[in-house]
């Protein structure tokens, strides 16, 4: 059975201010005992504590930079909390960046393998994926081509497509809805649903308020990193557009 | 450490795609294929032998095979530290998505590495034939557990220089530099007794390498199984480095997401 517990996880970013140093200024440093590079610590997440079972669809909401990607993450396994503890049980697939992580060089076809197995398939299955996941992107001549000269939204639908191939049990969505032009979205969404009907557990980040309270049934309003609130979808979309309301409001 | 090993055999057909493509890439892009990158060590022998034949005045048929493969096991190791050191960023869009094990990233780079090195060293024990005749063949079995361990040793060189790259981003130039003046230091164009005689047997004493160019040598070009007292070094420098790379690994696995 898919699980997600989270007890109490923080997160905790140390950014340099003037990105990465060398190891010249490293040991420049040890010598002189004087930083001009310090360290900003940005806490993106704060004792966030979650029970979620499965057969649950989970909506995350809240402003840019409140911690709802790293919160999903978190839960893919890609950041580790610093304190805190992380349990997820299942398959996980998860959407985000998928524009990411293609080989330039290769072709639309090898990458599809290469991909596939880096979500745990093998040789076969990829193969018996191939063709359907070749007539989902519609890209046909051009899978024969390097990557390289794919444009951005022919290399989204490739990854979409490879991406929403599997049958997870835990699915993680950030944003894709909009992927794609006209035609292709409408077909995006047709899968999105159809896997959301399959997947046991499903957590997604959307500003597209509308379509997170057709999707999902719990929501979570996160707020500068904590759970400001979390219930059903409705009520918390309610609370947020309120909240965002009155802000407004309040600044004119 | 069992449960990491068993992860990075899970993803297998994910790296070994990765190799085979690298590979396909580097073999098949040009006209001449295979060749084209074996020609730098063997345009360097034949340099090499002009040069020490004219200058010098050396007279060994030899010296051919002897530099050979000197060279094309210090470019494997060069190889593996050089281009294992960006080997963590490489994987980096799969990193910001998937938690795959890290090691899976210097492996792609130093198996990668490694064929290629196994195709430059039939290229040594060909001319070897060449010259000195089927007289190794006896001896060349040894070379099994040599590269077992030339392996192992270029899986941690590689995961060390890549872990180090990502928090000094100058690792690549400074390994560079090191790697120069190593491979002075070390008998690669010339023989060891060169440098025992000068006193300076401490140099060979003290470098790591020189255990290792025996083990190929000694095979290939004396037709003999290296002692066992070789196998012992060489095996102890392997596991000085596979410790300290596991040992890297272990700290720094979880939190190089936030370095990239």
């Amino acid at each position: 059975m898919a699980q997600i517990d989270l007890e109490k996880v923080s997160l905790t970013f140390r950014v340099r201010q003037h990105g990465r140093i060398s190891l010249k200024e490293f040991i420049v440093r040890r010598m002189f005992r004087r930083s001009r590079n310090p360290l900003i610590r940005v806490d993106a997440l704060r004792d966030v504590s979650l029970h979620i079972g499965a057969g649950q669809r989970v909506g995350i909401i809240g402003h840019n930079g409140a911690g709802k990607s790293t919160l999903l993450k978190l839960l893919a396994g890609i950041y580790p909390p610093t304190k805190g503890r992380r349990l997820v049980r299942g398959r996980i697939s998860s959407l985000f960046d998928i524009a990411l992580g293609f080989e330039p060089d290769a072709s639309g076809w090898e990458n599809i393998f290469f991909r596939g197995y880096l979500q745990g398939e093998t040789p076969r299955s990829v193969r018996a994926k191939m063709q359907p996941i070749a007539e989902f992107s519609e890209l046909g001549d051009f899978l024969d081509m390097p990557v390289r000269y794919y444009s951005a939204g022919m290399l989204v639908r490739l990854a979409f497509s490879i991406a929403t191939a599997v049958e997870p049990e835990i699915l993680l969505v950030d944003e894709v809805l909009a992927v794609g032009d006209m035609s292709f979205q409408d077909k995006a969404r047709q899968r999105m649903r159809d896997m959301m009907v399959k997947a046991e557990l499903i957590v997604m980040v959307s500003h597209d308020l509308e379509s997170i309270a057709k999707l999902c049934e719990r929501g979570i309003w996160l707020d500068h990193g904590q759970v400001r609130m979390t219930g059903d979808i409705h009520d918390v979309v309610a609370a947020y557009t309120q909240h965002v309301r009155g802000t407004a409001a309040q600044a004119a | 450490m069992v449960d990491y090993f068993r992860d990075i055999w899970r993803c297998r057909f994910f790296w070994m795609s990765l190799v085979r493509m690298d590979l396909r890439t580097r073999y098949r892009r040009s006209v001449l294929g295979m060749g084209w990158s074996l020609l730098q060590p063997i345009a360097m022998t034949v340099i090499l032998c002009t040069v020490f034949h004219q200058v010098f005045d050396i007279q060994r048929v030899d010296y051919a095979p002897y530099v050979l493969a000197g060279l094309v096991c210090w470019n494997y190791i060069l190889g593996v530290t050089v281009q294992g050191c960006g080997s963590i960023f490489q994987g980096e869009s799969y990193i910001r998505q998937y938690p795959a094990p890290l090691a899976i990233y210097p492996l792609r780079t130093v198996l990668g590495a490694a064929i290629h090195f196994l195709i430059a060293l039939s290229v040594v024990v060909v001319l070897s034939w060449y010259i000195h005749g089927f007289g190794n063949l006896a001896a060349l079995p040894s070379l099994i557990p040599t590269l077992i361990l030339l392996l192992i040793l270029g899986w941690s060189l590689a995961v060390l220089a890549s872990l180090t790259t990502v928090y000094f981003q100058d690792t690549q130039h400074l390994a560079e530099v090191g790697f120069q003046l190593l491979f002075y230091a070390t008998p690669i164009i010339y023989v060891e007794d060169m440098l025992t005689e000068r006193r300076m047997a401490w140099l060979v004493r003290f470098n790591p390498l020189v255990t290792l160019l025996r083990l190929i040598r000694e095979p290939i070009l004396n037709a003999r199984v290296p002692d066992i007292t070789t196998f012992a070094s060489a095996v102890a420098i392997v596991c000085i480095a596979a410790t300290a790379a596991i040992f890297m690994l272990y700290r720094l696995q979880r939190q190089i997401i936030f370095y990239l």
